[in-house]
Formats: structure tokens, sequence, C-alpha cells
């Protein structure tokens, strides 16, 4: 990393253009890839002919694994966790891989117990049982 | 992690497409450009999702080919070390196994795979508990940390890890 300090996502550095950039969840990136396909779709026969390698395999990935599929239980995930004072990226972390218990998220997001932010134990189930009611209302 | 960032690239643009449809012009060639390619820094270029703005033109001295400076928003995905992703797996062997997440590769090496964890030959080279009750084969998906990434003009390729807590097999395509 030429001379910069060392990344380390664990401890939230990824480096201030991407801390700055919003973050996306794989559900949120299914929707956008989902409609430029079919926008692609529209103009030409054969929109796989027309998608570079890249793409092809990031939708995959994405449907793959998509914790949330309709458009509206993806919206409210961003606004339950956005509540909580994460980062966008330990917000995505979050958003992706759904952790069931707190350890879990603790080991998931390592950088959400660090000192000085105000996240204990209880507001870290909270959250967690916030999530698991979108999915099963979903 | 995909992000959603604001690029910039100079575009360069012969003389036979300026006219009415320039701006539609220099979009296409934005995209034929930069969708797909991959760069250390930023990751790789999934797709283009916006243009932000389109500066001035400068005419070259002696081609005639016009140099347009061009912001755009676009989806990138940039795997960092330490974060925790999914992935799928796509090839098994004795030194250990490879995973696809998105557009980028995965290495997970024998000895960072729980020591309890055998490698069996066959058709469908696998790691295998001991009571057999967990397998990564092909096609399995599992939850993975990254803990090195080799970055060159072109290409990002990483190193992962399943030998730590709330790691490993998340599904098994053989069980179902």
């Amino acid at each position: 990393m030429s001379g910069e300090e060392e990344e380390n996502a664990a401890e939230l550095k990824i480096g201030d253009e991407f801390l700055k950039a919003k973050c996306l969840m794989n559900c949120e990136v299914a929707l956008i890839l989902e409609r430029k396909y079919d926008q692609l779709q529209q103009m030409s026969d054969d929109p796989l002919n027309q998608v570079s390698q890249v793409f092809e395999k990031s939708l995959q990935y994405v449907k793959r694994f998509s914790r949330y599929k309709n458009p509206d239980a993806v919206r409210q995930v961003r606004e339950i966790l956005s509540r909580y004072q994460l980062a966008e990226f330990e917000l995505c972390v979050l958003g992706n891989l759904c952790p069931e218990t707190v350890e879990e998220a603790i080991a998931m997001v390592p950088s959400i117990k660090t000192k000085g932010r105000a996240h204990d134990d209880e507001a870290i189930e909270k959250m967690l049982n916030d999530l698991s009611l979108i999915k099963k209302f979903e | 992690m995909f992000f959603h960032i604001v690029l910039e690239r100079n575009i360069q643009l012969h003389p036979r497409h300026f006219g009415r449809s320039l701006r539609d012009n220099i979009v296409s060639k934005l995209m034929k450009d930069v969708e797909g390619t991959c760069s250390g820094r930023h990751g790789f270029v999934v797709a283009i999702t916006g243009i932000e703005e389109i500066g001035k033109g400068l005419i070259r001295d002696g081609t005639g080919f016009v140099t347009f400076p061009v912001k755009y928003q676009c989806v990138v995905f940039r795997p960092f070390k330490g974060e925790i992703l999914e992935a799928v797996v796509s090839m098994v062997n004795k030194m250990g196994f490879f995973a696809e997440a998105g557009p980028v590769q995965i290495f997970v090496s024998n000895h960072l795979i729980p020591d309890d964890m055998e490698f069996q030959s066959g058709d469908m080279p696998n790691y295998t508990t001991s009571d057999g009750s967990v397998k990564i084969q092909k096609d399995s998906e599992v939850r993975l940390k990254i803990i090195g990434t080799r970055v060159d003009a072109t290409e990002i390729f990483c190193i992962g890890t399943i030998k730590d807590d709330f790691l490993g097999v998340i599904n098994d395509p053989s069980a179902t």
C-alpha cells in the first residue's frame, strides 16, 4: 500500500476515500445491476454479450447472497441500521452477513466494540432483533 | 465490499463523433473503456450508474482528437484485508481451495482450513471433518475472512482464512 498505513477492515482502516464513500449492501447492488441489465435487454436481444465478465459475475454473486429481495425491505434495513451510528462499511457488513448473536456480530465487525463508541451488548442485541424482524415480515 | 463512488477519467474522441450526439458518444466510449476494468486503488468497476459532469474538451495538438474530462458515478467492488464476506467455492485441491466473491478470486490454503478437516481426493475433491458432518466442495458457500490482498495493474487476488470463529461453510450443496 504505497507508504500508506496498512489497511485493515476490522479496525475500519480502509482509506479515507472509501470511508467517506457510500457502501452498498449486496441486496442494493442486486437492485442496481438488475435494473441496468433490464435496460440493456430492451436495447438488444443478447444482453449477455453486452456486459463485461465483471458485471456478470457480480450480478450472479449478489443475487446468490442477497438477504433481502424486495426493495422495501432493503430500504428498511438501511434505515434501521443507520439509527445506530455505524460507519457505512459496518452497516453493510451487518446487512450482508445478518449475524444472529451478539458474539457473532462482534466477530464480524470488531470495530463496533472499539473504545469510545456507545455500543453495549444490549444495543447490539436490539439492532439484530430489528434486523431479523424485517426478514420475518418480508 | 461494493461501493458507490465518483471517479474521473479523460476520454479521447475522434472528431467524427462530434455533433448532436456528442454526449452519447462520450458516455458510450466511457462505458466501453472502464466497465469491467480493475485498478489496485479502486477495485473492479462493475457498472457506471450516472454521469456527474463532462468538462470542456481540449484539442490535442497535431491530431484533432479532443480530450474530455468526465466525472462519473459507478459501482465498484473492492476487497479489503480484514473484511469478512461470503463466497462460492470454485475449485478444491490438496493445497487448499479457491472461492469467488463476485469478480474476485480468493485462495484459502489448507493451513487456514480448520485442522479437523481432511482432504479427500476423488471425482469431487473436498475437505471433510472426521465425522463427515461438514464438507467443503465445489459450489459450497463459505464465509471467510480476507487476510491478504495482492494487487497488480489489472487484477486483485486475495488470500483468505476460515480458521476463526463464525467462519466456514454456510451451505452445503450435497446436503439439500
